[in-house]
């Protein structure tokens, strides 16, 4: 996958409901009606089959729409992106999911929006409803679901997908201790030399350990590059935090 | 590895290459259908008292139009009743592919933010339940000519190719309001007037051929007008429809279907940022 000279700028309505009323009312006076935002700025990078890239940078940085260019979701206004293999993203958990049908339902209808066929669904159905952990509460309404039960059924579905680039934004900080664990362990399996990985996380510890390569992004633009230890101490120097515990634990 | 399967680019408007998007619209059938039908299981259409209540509504519907024809034309009879229930529940297909494509784009804001698919997807599957929701109430109408003891021909089956072109329309016009509804959220609250407005400019309240010649303009303007007279002709009194009637639908409905999809496909790369 190689990202070149990247660019992006939203023009984003300034109403959160943009209205003809609205259009018409403002007809006369000529009042903008959009915003610029600039949120990428020649970006440039370069991801190989076994590299596990983690993303880091301050909130509003630009990592989700990094990755959200990346999976073809926003089209970029600047420069190309090549991305070589299929894509699978895990930005939002439970996408697609609808809270009124049976947990088992959702696993069809969440796998099939993350671009699986129902025969893939199917033969792998036992290990998802088994890596969820849900038990006879697969056949009950999603709404009955408690947060944490939503989290793991959507992760469990999520990983299952075994796509050529897996791209994850800050999804796995769900269920409890143990499940964070055990999702964290998912994503090491998927570690592998015909595949490329891309997390983007707040949490160091977790990118130190897990991934081979790490990015820093500030407003933008790409700071920094290379060895996980090396920029993630950059930036925690930048954050003025240190090794705080803040910054660490979450997953 | 030497050609990338994937490129993101710049773009300007236009259309995205149209090969690729219908391949990728094609192997994402099974993911429409299945969402068809969660759409229509949270509606409880899948209940024996949801299918009972979707036969029961447009029938209570006719009854209460039959009786306003009845109060001011004096009179009526059974030819009258079976072209009342057969263009309403037509005209209804129609209807609900409008209300439910309209949100189609933005009620699956998070589908949209989250994951990379041809969004006409969304449009398509509002008019898939549409069509989920008309098909028993045509049964519904068989069983009532029937009853009232109109006779069958075979000039009935020219109804078939009339609902194949009001599928086309009715897809034509949920694509195009779900494109326009992410630019003015407010269609959606002008939307009852608009189908309540084309309900009474269409001959479902009284039949095409009664139209005074001074209002004949009105048919010009309204692509279900002809559409709706050939069905009415088809099913109900099982003759051939006028060929210019069905030209003219047919032209309608391409139409439509044209400029929607195209201002759609052009759109909806925007659609993530405009949510």
């Amino acid at each position: 996958m190689s990202v070149r000279g990247l660019g992006l700028t939203y023009t984003t309505a300034i109403d959160r409901r943009p209205t003809l009323k609205a259009r018409v009312k403002s007809l006369g006076r000529g009042g903008k009606q959009t915003r610029v935002i600039r949120a990428l700025d020649e970006v440039n990078l370069d991801v190989e089959y076994g590299q596990v890239l983690g993303i880091i940078g301050t909130n509003g940085a630009g990592k989700s729409s990094l990755m959200r260019v990346i999976a073809g979701i926003l089209p970029p206004t600047q420069g190309r992106v090549e991305v070589y293999g299929s894509v699978s993203t895990l930005l939002a958990l439970g996408v697609g999911f609808n809270p009124s049908m049976s947990g088992r339902d959702n696993v069809y209808l969440g796998g099939l929006a993350a671009g699986m066929s129902r025969d893939e669904i199917d033969s792998h159905f036992e290990e998802i409803a088994e890596f969820s952990e849900l038990g006879e509460a697969i056949d009950a309404p999603m709404r009955t679901y408690s947060s944490g039960m939503y989290a793991r059924l959507a992760f469990s579905v999520a990983a299952t997908v075994r796509p050529d680039i897996l791209i994850v934004d800050e999804a796995l900080s769900t269920g409890d201790a143990k499940f964070k664990e055990k999702s964290l362990n998912r994503i090491k399996e998927l570690r592998s030399d015909d595949r490329a990985l891309i997390l983007v996380s707040h949490a160091m510890a977790t990118l130190e350990d897990v991934c081979n390569d790490v990015a820093w992004l500030h407003k933008g633009k790409l700071v920094q590059r290379g060895d996980p230890k090396t920029v993630i101490t950059a930036y925690r120097e930048f954050l003025q935090v240190g090794k705080s515990a803040a910054i660490d634990e979450d997953v | 590895m030497s050609t990338p399967t994937q490129v993101y680019e710049p773009f300007r408007a236009g259309l995205p290459p149209l090969r690729k998007y219908w391949k990728s619209l094609w192997s994402r059938r099974t993911f429409i259908s299945e969402y068809s039908r969660s759409e229509l299981r949270e509606q409880h259409f899948d209940s024996a008292f949801g299918q009972l209540w979707l036969v029961l509504n447009p029938l209570l519907l006719s009854a209460v139009y039959f009786l306003l024809i009845v109060i001011i034309s004096g009179s009526s009879d059974s030819t009258r009743y079976a072209h009342l229930t057969a263009t309403l529940f037509l005209f209804y297909l129609v209807a609900n592919s409008l209300t439910g494509g309209v949100k189609s784009i933005t009620a699956g804001q998070r589908l949209i933010l989250n994951t990379a698919f041809p969004r006409i997807m969304l449009p398509v599957s509002a008019v898939v339940i549409a069509i989920f929701k008309f098909l028993p109430t045509l049964a519904v109408f068989l069983a009532i000519r029937t009853a009232l003891g109109l006779p069958f021909s075979w000039q009935m089956f020219w109804a078939i190719p009339v609902l194949l072109i009001t599928m086309l329309l009715a897809l034509g016009l949920a694509v195009t309001i779900s494109c326009i509804n992410v630019y003015f959220r407010d269609i959606a609250s002008f939307l009852p007037y608009m189908t309540r407005t084309l309900l009474y400019l269409s001959p479902i309240l009284y039949e095409a051929s009664d139209l005074k010649p001074q209002l004949r303009t009105l048919e010009l303007f309204n692509p279900l007008f002809p559409i709706l007279d050939s069905w009415s002709r088809a099913l109900v009194h099982g003759q051939a429809p006028l060929t210019s009637h069905m030209l003219i639908g047919l032209g309608w409905a391409v139409g439509i279907f044209l400029i929607g999809t195209y201002f759609f496909l052009s759109r909806e790369r925007e659609f993530a940022v405009r949510l």
